[in-house]
C-alpha cells in the first residue's frame, strides 16, 4: 500500500506533476538526442578517418617517417606479406608506394602525396573503392589511370577524362613527369585528405619510379580493432628494422576526438542530472511542506521514520522514471528515425565540417550501454534528491505538523 | 475496573522568551478502562500538552505517564512509533485522512502498518466502517465525503487497531450540530457496546454533556475532576 500511496500522491497535484514529468521527459530526449549527434558525428569521423584514412595498424621504414623519400621502402615487404596472409586477426592488408610530387593541370599545380596502390587489396583495406563518386576505380581502359579527390578536382577544374601532369623524383632522385588520365574521383567525409592525396596503379608508378615492387607503408585493418595494441607490439618485435604503429599512435588526435566524446557524454549528462535534481527537490520540498498535517497525523498514528522516508523516496522515483521512460522513448524513436535518414546539415553551412574531416550528414548513434548508465545515474540523481526533502518530512514533529493550517 | 492510564506528577515546561511557561504541572490522574472523559478548559489550560504527553507525542520534563505498566516517558523515539501503533487510537480536529485513499483504504492503513494479513484488514476495516454507519461509502475517497463522514472514517481508522485507548482532541469543533451529534452518539455506543476507553480535549458542551467524566483544567492543573453517571 505504500507504494500505491506514493504512486497517488505524486498525482494529487496533477499540473505540477505533469510539468515536472515533462521536464525530465523534455530534458533526457534533448540531452540523449543532442549526445547522439555528437557521437554520430565522431563516429563518422571515426569512420572514415581510421578504417578509411589510417587503417587499425601502419608499418613503415622509421626513415620514411622522417623523410618521405621512395629509397626508405620496407625492406622485407614479401616476409611481412607472408606473414599477414596466416595471420587469422588480420581482415585486409595492403601495400602502398608513395612519393611526394606535383599535379598539374592547364590551370594550376598543386604539391600531392602520389599513393601507389593495388586496387584490389586497397579497396579491401580502405573500401576506396565505395568512396569513388564519379567514374570508375581504375577500369583498364586508360593509360596511367588516377583517382583524384572531388575538391581537388575541382580547384584544378578538372574532370574525368582530364589529362593532368604528374612530377617526382624517382629513385635516383632524377624528376620524372609523367602523362596520366583522371578516371575516377573519389570523395570521403575529409575535404583536406581529398584534396592531399592522388592514387595511381602501383605498377604505374614503380615504373616511372625505375624499381618494381617498392612498398613505403603497409596498412591493415583487424577483425577486432581492440587488438590493434598487442598486434603492433608483436610485429615490432618481429620485425625491428620496422616503425609499427596503431591508429592512435598515428593520429593521437583521432584517440583525442574518442575522449572528448566521452567527455562531452559527460558535461551533457551531469547537465541533465543538475537540472532534474533542482526540478525534483523543487517539487519534492513543495509536496512536503504542503502535507506537514498529513505527515504529522501519519506519524502520530505510528508511521515511522523509515516508512515516511521510503514514501517520500518511492515518489520520487515514480516521478523521475515516469519522464524518464517517456524522454527514453522520445530518444530512442528519435535517434532510431535519424540513425537511417541522418540529419543533412549541408543546408544551414553544414558542409564546412567536411573541412575538420566530418561529413555534413550526421548519422546520430547511441549505445545502449549510455542508456544503462542513464538509467542507473538518473535513479541515482532521483534518490540522493529525495534525501533531503525526506529529511525535511522526519523532522517534523508530529504533534505541532497535525495542528498545522 | 482496569486502569488504564496513570499519571504522577506529570509537568511539561517550555522554555519561554521572558519566562518557563508550565503547561503542565503535577497532575496526577488515573482513567479506568470503559470511561468517557471530556478534558475542559480555557484555551492554554494545557488540555493539547496533557493529550500530547499522554499520547506519547511529547515528552514530559517531570513525572510518568503508565500506560499497561510501561512508563512512555522513558521510551525512545522509536520506541514511541511502535507504541502509538500498538496502544493509541487518534481522532483529530481537521480528521487527517489520507486524501488519495478509499475509506476502506484509510482505515486500512493503520492496520497494514501493524503488519495484518489482508483479509484481516478488508474484514476488520468494511466492519468498522459499518459501525460508523458508512458501509455504502467504503470506495469514497475523503474528497466525496462531508465533513461529519470524513470524521466517523477517522474514529473507524482510530478505532481498527483496537487501541486501549482513543485520543480525541476537539473532533467535533469542525461538524455541524446534526453531524457533531451523529458522531457522538456513535462514539458513545462504541464507548458503552464495546467498553472503549474515550478521551477528548474539548470546549464542546455537546461533548461534555455526554462524557462520563470531566477533568478540568486551568493553568495546567486539575481544578477539578467530576464523574456523572450517564
Amino acid at each position: 500500500m505504500l507504494l500505491k500511496i506514493s504512486w497517488r500522491n505524486i498525482w494529487r497535484n496533477p499540473k505540477r506533476s505533469i510539468t515536472m514529468v515533462l521536464s525530465i521527459a523534455a530534458g533526457l530526449w534533448g540531452g540523449v538526442f543532442a549526445a547522439s549527434i555528437a557521437m554520430g558525428l565522431l563516429n563518422q569521423r571515426f569512420q572514415t578517418g581510421v578504417e578509411q584514412e589510417l587503417s587499425h595498424v601502419q608499418m613503415h621504414n622509421p626513415q620514411f617517417l622522417i623523410e618521405t623519400n621512395i629509397n626508405h621502402h620496407v625492406e622485407d615487404w614479401l616476409q611481412i606479406k607472408e606473414q599477414l596472409n596466416h595471420d587469422q586477426r588480420v581482415k585486409a592488408f595492403t601495400g602502398r608506394t608513395i612519393v611526394n610530387g606535383m599535379i598539374a593541370t592547364a590551370n594550376l599545380t598543386r604539391g600531392v602525396n602520389i599513393l601507389g596502390i593495388d586496387p584490389a587489396t586497397e579497396a579491401s583495406t580502405t573500401g576506396l573503392d565505395q568512396n569513388t563518386i564519379d567514374g570508375e576505380f581504375f577500369g583498364e581502359s586508360t593509360q596511367n589511370p588516377i583517382l583524384i579527390g572531388n575538391s581537388l578536382a575541382e580547384k584544378m577544374k578538372a574532370r574525368l577524362g582530364t589529362r593532368v601532369v604528374l612530377t617526382f623524383q624517382d629513385t635516383n632522385n632524377e624528376l620524372v613527369s609523367i602523362s596520366c588520365r583522371v578516371s575516377g574521383i573519389f570523395q570521403t567525409a575529409n575535404s583536406m585528405y581529398d584534396e592531399m592525396n592522388i592514387y595511381m596503379l602501383q605498377h604505374d608508378l614503380t615504373e616511372h619510379l625505375g624499381v618494381e615492387g617498392i612498398v613505403n607503408q603497409v596498412a591493415l585493418v583487424l577483425h577486432e580493432l581492440d587488438q590493434a595494441g598487442d598486434f603492433a607490439a608483436e610485429y615490432g618485435d618481429m620485425f625491428p628494422e620496422l616503425t609499427v604503429r596503431t591508429w592512435a599512435e598515428i593520429s593521437p588526435q583521432m584517440a583525442f576526438y574518442n575522449q572528448m566524446g566521452m567527455t562531452m557524454f559527460m558535461i551533457i549528462l551531469a547537465i541533465i542530472l543538475m537540472a532534474l535534481a533542482f526540478g525534483l527537490l523543487n517539487t519534492m520540498l513543495m509536496a512536503v511542506f504542503e502535507r506537514t498535517r498529513e505527515l504529522g497525523m501519519l506519524m502520530c498514528i505510528g508511521m515511522n521514520k523509515k516508512r515516511i522516508f521510503l514514501m517520500i523516496m518511492f515518489e520520487t522515483i515514480f516521478l523521475t522514471v515516469t519522464g524518464s521512460l517517456a524522454g527514453t522513448a522520445l530518444a530512442v524513436v528519435s535517434v532510431n528515425l535519424f540513425t537511417e535518414r541522418g540529419i543533412n546539415m549541408a543546408p544551414v553551412g553544414g558542409d564546412s565540417l567536411q573541412n575538420f574531416g566530418f561529413d555534413p550528414v550526421i548519422y546520430p548513434v547511441i549505445d545502449n550501454s549510455f542508456f544503462a548508465m542513464l538509467a542507473i545515474l538518473v535513479i541515482l540523481t532521483a534518490v540522493l534528491t529525495a534525501i533531503y526533502p525526506a529529511l525535511k518530512a522526519l523532522r517534523l514533529r508530529p504533534a505541532e505538523a497535525v495542528r498545522t493550517q | 475496573m482496569k486502569t488504564v492510564i496513570k499519571t504522577s506528577n506529570l509537568e511539561k515546561v517550555y522554555n519561554g522568551s521572558v519566562a518557563p511557561v508550565r503547561a503542565v504541572n503535577n497532575v496526577n490522574l488515573e482513567f479506568q478502562e470503559g470511561e468517557f472523559t471530556a478534558i475542559v478548559g480555557p484555551s492554554g489550560s494545557g488540555k493539547t500538552t496533557f493529550l500530547n504527553l499522554i499520547g506519547g507525542l511529547d515528552k514530559p520534563t517531570g513525572g510518568q505517564v503508565i500506560i499497561d505498566g510501561t512508563d512512555i516517558a522513558s521510551l525512545k523515539e522509536s520506541q514511541l512509533f511502535d507504541f502509538r501503533l500498538k496502544h493509541i487510537g487518534f481522532v483529530f480536529q481537521s480528521y487527517n485522512l489520507i486524501p488519495v485513499l478509499t475509506a476502506k483504504e484509510n482505515v486500512s492503513f493503520i492496520m497494514l502498518l501493524q503488519k495484518q494479513s489482508k483479509d484481516a484488514m478488508e474484514k476488520r476495516a468494511k466492519e468498522m466502517l459499518e459501525q460508523v454507519g458508512l458501509s455504502d461509502k467504503l470506495n469514497s475517497r475523503p474528497n466525496q465525503l462531508s465533513g461529519g463522514q470524513q470524521q466517523r472514517v477517522a474514529v473507524a481508522r482510530a478505532l481498527a487497531s483496537k487501541p486501549k485507548f482513543v485520543l480525541a482532541d476537539e473532533p467535533t469543533a469542525n461538524l455541524d450540530t446534526e453531524s457533531a451529534f451523529n458522531l457522538l452518539d456513535i462514539m458513545s455506543r462504541l464507548n458503552k457496546e464495546e467498553n472503549i476507553t474515550l478521551i477528548f480535549s474539548t470546549h464542546d458542551q455537546r461533548v461534555i454533556e455526554r462524557a462520563s467524566r470531566v477533568i478540568t483544567l486551568v493553568d495546567g492543573e486539575v481544578s477539578k475532576d467530576e464523574m456523572f453517571d450517564r
